[in-house]
Parts: structure tokens; C-alpha cells; sequence
């Protein structure tokens, strides 16, 4: 079969290129749409089974970073059917780096290790070292996320530098695919310090400085109405603002919906224009090989096996465009996910899933787009075929 | 009963809505086992048309009176499918064309293995078969070379060893020696004679030849898509 591909190799090479380039795109696009999903998957899982109170000025959804003060936390652990209710303090990294649009901003947060009381249910792993503890209140230690960690190139034992303070780093988080993996953590202590000279201009003369939170982390009790509390929560504390797994989805779910559809899209007319060519492909072999046909039919071959043949070939020819897509598509993401390290922005999450559909798909692909010319080469009178040529 | 019968075969071509060729208009044969008949006549007279249906590759009209009749070794194969004539192509028939017709892209073994493996052998015994029939026309040294690479008169052997690794009830060879020189056509039909009166290998072919007919057992004529004659020629 390959050799009968090799005996018009600029047309299989020009065809086999029209399915690598689609595939390729498909593969860029899908990574990217994979990256956007995962992201906004681990938010909702994260957000699922709390709900973050920040103050109403807050700009950013669902990470708090405007101070308020803590007694805001006691508040609201007041609220009927919240079972605990915490602090957390969280500014940027980098007052001047936002994010990209599509990662998280690198983040610091800093809270009391156990705050949680076992309510927390999302779960993460330690790739290296170890998580804080309540004995490192007071100390200047940080749990990095698994992308900050590999921007700084750092790990345990190494200096890390948050806001001109040296902290150093105890451990690193396996990838989480979610705003973790761009998050420094810190204890509470050392956050609240840093908000504390973060937002000293904002407490004239720095005097009587009230201790501060960025939000509240409040987990209901087990089969709580979590809209009922919300409500309470904006009554009791109406300088506020309550977010939950649900408003995360309504939020992002289905504006990456759409975004992943219109660039899946993109890559798909990709595609289309890549079986045009198998087809284009086909059709002339099936013309070129008429003859060739006409002698089979007539020495025994069945219309099915003509008809098999052929539509091998140009699977044949998507399964080449197909690993040729994914291994270009490969180093591309290897390589702007690489660049990207420093300035935090991993635009791509390519899994061995979406290159094993990718290859199937093209070699699907080619298939189905040889198996027209070869119905109608199956069709040929043996006869009128010997004849051709 | 003789190994193949046709009685009133009729062939009409329909070129267009109202242009009608009338290749065959009632042919009856009978070819009985081990026989070498061929066939005479001039250019458009029918016999090619006659070899398709004999070989299967296309049906008589089905609508002439009286109803059209073809059997092979007692198989009535007048109406039969388009699979099952395919079939039977593959397990009881070989065909050698005048343009030898082998697939360029194949080497000759593979070429020749190629009816056999549409009979259904795996690939590695219908090889092991080609070898063996290339062998029995004197090419098991050009097994491994491309069809280009061959004569003439070596592309046409291997055509027949392709015919006959099978080993069918019956050759149809269409003008075997057309495009040949007098030496390769001496060659071919030596063979050919060979395979019939060696092995007993029932064989119908199309010639314009004369020196080819004379290799015949029996010769028909045919003019105007009729058989106008049966001649039986003692072969030494």
C-alpha cells in the first residue's frame, strides 16, 4: 500500500501536508481549548463545595484581594448552617502582572494550616517537599503551585522573594491545572503582614492597623441551601459579595464554552479542507488506476475488496498526516509552553487523549473521504475499465 | 454433458437512449473439458464480447426468446450476482488479455499471487503458488522483478502463470499473442499448448491468427455476432 502511495509521492506528500496542517491545528487549538477547560474545571471543582465572601468592591471573581476587616469572618461564621468559616489573605504576586487572559496571575495566599476543619474537599498532591503547618506561623516559608515553581525554577530550599521579602520555599504542588499551579502559599502570619505593608498607604500614618482579610472562605453544613445562606450572608454583611461553585460555572463555563467552540471550529474547517485534498487525492489515483482496477475485478477481486483497498490507502495517508499534525503540533506547545514559563502564560495542555483522538480522527478522516472515490472505483465495469488507458 | 454450454446468448450495447450495438444475436457454444477452442472472425464481429460473458465479466441479455442459458460444469451461471460471478471468476476461471495486464506497481510473483488470494489462500501460499506456476513458464528467475522490467513475451507468460496459479476449470485467453513478435507467440502458444495437452487445461481463446487457431482443437468463426461455423482441427 505505501508503495502504490510512493509511486506519486508529490501528490501524497501535498495531500498527506493538507492533513497535517488541519490535524496540526486541531491538535494547537484543542490544546489550548483542553488548557481553557482544565482551568476552568479545577475552579469549579475548587469552588464547589464553598463559598468565598469578599468585599464588594473586589474586582476579581472569586479571589479576593480588597482588605477587609477580620471580624468579617466571625460574621459570617454566625450565618445559620455555616459550619466553618475562615480567612484567607490573597494578593497578586506582581501588582503589575494581572495574567494573561488565559492563565490565572500568579497569586500569594497565605491561611492557617487545618482551617478548613476537614471541610476543604479539593485536594492536592506534593510533587516535592512538604505542605505548612501550624508551627510555621511566624516563619517566612512558601508552598509554591507547580507553574510558579518551574517559572522561578525553584524548589525546596531555595530562596523565594515575595514583595522584597525573602521566604523560602518547603515544598511544590503537582500540577493541578487550575489557579494552584500560579499561587505561592504562605503562611498566615507572613501574608498578613504583607497585606498589612501592601495597603499601608491606605491606613494614614500606619498606626492602629486593624488585622485584615482579602475573603472568607465559608463551608455550609452537608446539604446546606447554599443561595439561602448567600442570602443571609448579604444581608447580615451587605458590604459584601458571596460567590459559589454555581456562579463560578454561570461566570466562565459558558464563555469558554463558546470560545473553545468558535477555535475548535477554526481547526475543524482545517480538517475539512484536509479531507477535500484526500478526496481530490483519491479521486485522481481511482482515475489514474482504472485500468489497474479493471484487471483485478476481472481476475477475482471483489467489489468490497477494491473498495477496502482504496480506503485503506487514504486512511493510510490521514494516519501519516495525522502523526505528522500531532508531532509538529508537540513542538509547538512544548515550545510556547517553554516561552512561556517565564512570563507565567502555559497557553497549552496537550494529553496523550487528544493526540491518540487527533491520529484517529485524521486516519477516520481520510478514510471516510477516500471511501467515496472508492465506492465508485468498486462500481467500474471490468470491462470498460480493462479498456481505459 | 459438456463442461460449458451457452445457447442464444444475445449482447446489446445501449451507447446512447437510441444507439444500439447489437454485439451477439443468439450465439449457442458448447466447450467440453480439456478442449482448445478458438475463436475466429473479423474486428467487431462479437468474439470479445462473447469471451466476457463466457468469463463472466458481463451477462447476455437476459430478455431474449428463447430465455438465454449458460452453464459451467453443470452450474447454471446465467443469473448469477455480481458476487458470485466475481467468485467464480476468482476460483474457476484465468484470463489472459492481449496488453498482458499485469499491475505495474507489483512484482511478478505478486502479480501471479494475486488470483489466489482473491480465491481466499493466504498470502504466503498463494506466493508459494505463484512461484511454483512461474516456475512451470520458465520465469521463477524474474519473480522479484516489476512487470517493466520483463519482454513481452516474459510479461505474457507471466500473465498465463497468473491465469493458471489457481488452477481453473477454464482459460480464456482475449488475442494472447496481439501484442507479441512470431518468436513470442510461438513461445505463448507452445505453452499454452503445453498446459492443455499436458494437464489437460480446458482453454477458449480469442485470435485473429491463423498460426494461433491452428494450435486450437476446434475453431469457431463468427461474423456479425453469430457463430457461422464449427471446425475441428486434429492437433498433432
Amino acid at each position: 500500500m505505501l508503495r502504490t502511495l510512493m509511486r506519486r509521492k508529490l501528490r501524497t506528500l501535498l495531500t498527506v501536508l493538507g492533513i497535517t496542517v488541519g490535524i496540526w491545528a486541531l491538535m494547537v487549538m484543542g490544546a489550548m481549548a483542553n488548557k481553557l477547560t482544565a482551568l476552568v474545571d479545577g475552579g469549579s471543582s475548587y469552588f464547589d463545595n464553598k463559598i468565598v465572601v469578599t468585599d464588594a468592591t473586589n474586582p476579581a471573581f472569586g479571589f479576593g484581594n480588597v482588605p477587609m476587616p477580620v471580624e468579617v469572618v466571625e460574621r459570617v461564621g454566625r450565618i445559620p448552617d455555616i459550619a466553618v468559616a475562615a480567612a484567607r489573605v490573597s494578593f497578586l504576586l506582581d501588582p503589575d502582572n494581572t495574567g494573561s487572559g488565559f492563565s490565572a496571575p500568579d497569586f500569594v495566599i497565605g491561611f492557617r494550616a487545618g482551617f478548613d476543619q476537614g471541610y476543604e474537599t479539593f485536594r492536592s498532591e506534593l510533587a516535592q517537599g512538604r505542605y505548612t503547618t501550624l508551627e510555621d506561623e511566624g516563619r517566612r516559608v512558601v508552598l509554591l503551585g507547580a507553574d510558579l515553581a518551574r517559572k522561578f525554577d525553584a524548589g525546596p530550599g531555595d530562596a523565594f522573594s515575595i514583595h522584597g521579602e525573602e521566604f523560602e520555599v518547603i515544598g511544590v504542588l503537582e500540577p493541578l491545572l487550575m489557579f494552584f499551579d500560579t499561587t505561592a502559599i504562605i503562611p498566615w502570619t507572613a501574608a498578613q503582614e504583607l497585606l498589612v505593608q501592601n495597603e499601608a498607604l491606605e491606613f494614614e500614618g500606619g498606626t492602629d492597623i486593624p488585622v485584615l482579610t482579602s475573603m472568607v472562605i465559608a463551608y455550609p453544613e452537608p446539604g446546606a441551601d447554599f443561595r439561602a445562606i448567600m442570602r443571609d450572608i448579604g444581608e447580615a454583611l451587605p458590604q459584601t459579595r458571596t460567590v459559589t461553585g454555581e456562579d463560578f460555572d454561570d461566570q466562565f463555563g459558558s464563555t469558554i464554552a463558546i470560545f473553545n467552540a468558535i477555535i475548535l471550529s477554526v481547526a475543524l474547517i482545517s480538517i475539512v479542507v484536509g479531507g477535500l485534498s484526500v478526496i481530490n487525492t483519491m479521486t485522481m489515483s481511482v482515475a489514474e488506476r482504472t485500468r489497474e482496477i479493471g484487471i483485478k475485478r476481472a481476475i477475482g477481486a471483489s467489489r468490497g475488496l477494491i473498495m477496502r483497498e482504496l480506503v485503506l490507502e487514504a486512511g493510510l495517508m490521514g494516519f501519516i498526516g495525522g502523526l505528522v499534525g500531532l508531532g509538529l503540533a508537540a513542538l509547538v506547545v512544548y515550545s510556547a509552553n517553554d516561552a512561556g514559563k517565564t512570563s507565567g502564560t502555559v497557553l497549552f495542555l496537550l494529553t496523550p487523549w487528544i493526540g491518540t483522538l487527533g491520529v484517529a480522527f485524521s486516519t477516520l478522516l481520510g478514510a471516510v473521504a477516500g471511501a467515496l472515490p472508492a465506492w465508485n472505483a468498486a462500481r467500474l465495469d471490468p470491462v470498460e475499465a480493462l479498456r481505459y488507458g | 454433458m459438456a463442461f460449458l454450454e451457452a445457447h442464444n446468448l444475445h449482447k446489446t450495447y445501449r451507447l446512447t437512449r437510441s444507439n444500439h450495438v447489437r454485439a451477439m444475436r443468439g450465439v449457442d457454444v458448447t466447450v467440453e473439458a480439456g478442449e482448445m477452442v478458438g475463436i475466429m472472425g473479423p474486428s467487431g464481429c462479437g468474439k470479445s464480447t462473447l469471451m466476457h460473458i463466457l468469463g463472466l465479466l458481463h451477462a447476455p441479455d437476459l430478455d431474449a426468446a428463447p430465455p438465454p442459458s449458460l452453464a459451467i460444469d453443470g452450474l447454471d451461471v446465467t443469473t448469477l450476482t455480481d458476487r458470485k460471478r466475481t467468485q467464480m471468476r476468482a476460483e474457476r476461471m484465468g484470463f489472459v488479455f492481449q496488453a498482458f495486464n499485469l499491475v505495474s506497481t507489483l512484482t511478478t510473483v505478486e502479480n501471479v499471487a494475486l488470483p489466489a488470494e482473491y480465491a481466499g489462500r493466504r498470502r504466503r501460499d498463494a506466493l508459494a503458488a505463484a512461484l511454483e506456476a512461474l516456475r512451470l513458464v520458465g520465469l521463477e528467475d524474474w519473480a522479484e522483478h516489476r512487470p517493466m522490467e520483463l519482454s513481452g513475451g516474459q510479461q505474457q507468460r507471466a500473465a498465463i502463470a497468473r491465469a493458471l496459479v489457481t488452477q481453473p476449470d477454464l482459460l480464456l485467453a482475449d488475442e494472447p499473442t496481439g501484442n507479441l513478435d512470431s518468436e513470442n507467440t510461438a513461445e505463448v502458444m507452445a505453452l499454452l499448448h503445453w498446459f492443455n495437452r499436458e494437464r489437460g487445461q480446458t482453454i477458449v481463446l480469442v485470435t485473429h491468427d491463423t498460426r494461433v487457431s491452428e494450435a486450437c482443437s476446434r475453431v469457431l468463426t463468427m461474423q456479425d455476432g453469430v457463430i457461422i461455423n464449427g471446425r475441428q482441427t486434429e492437433v498433432a
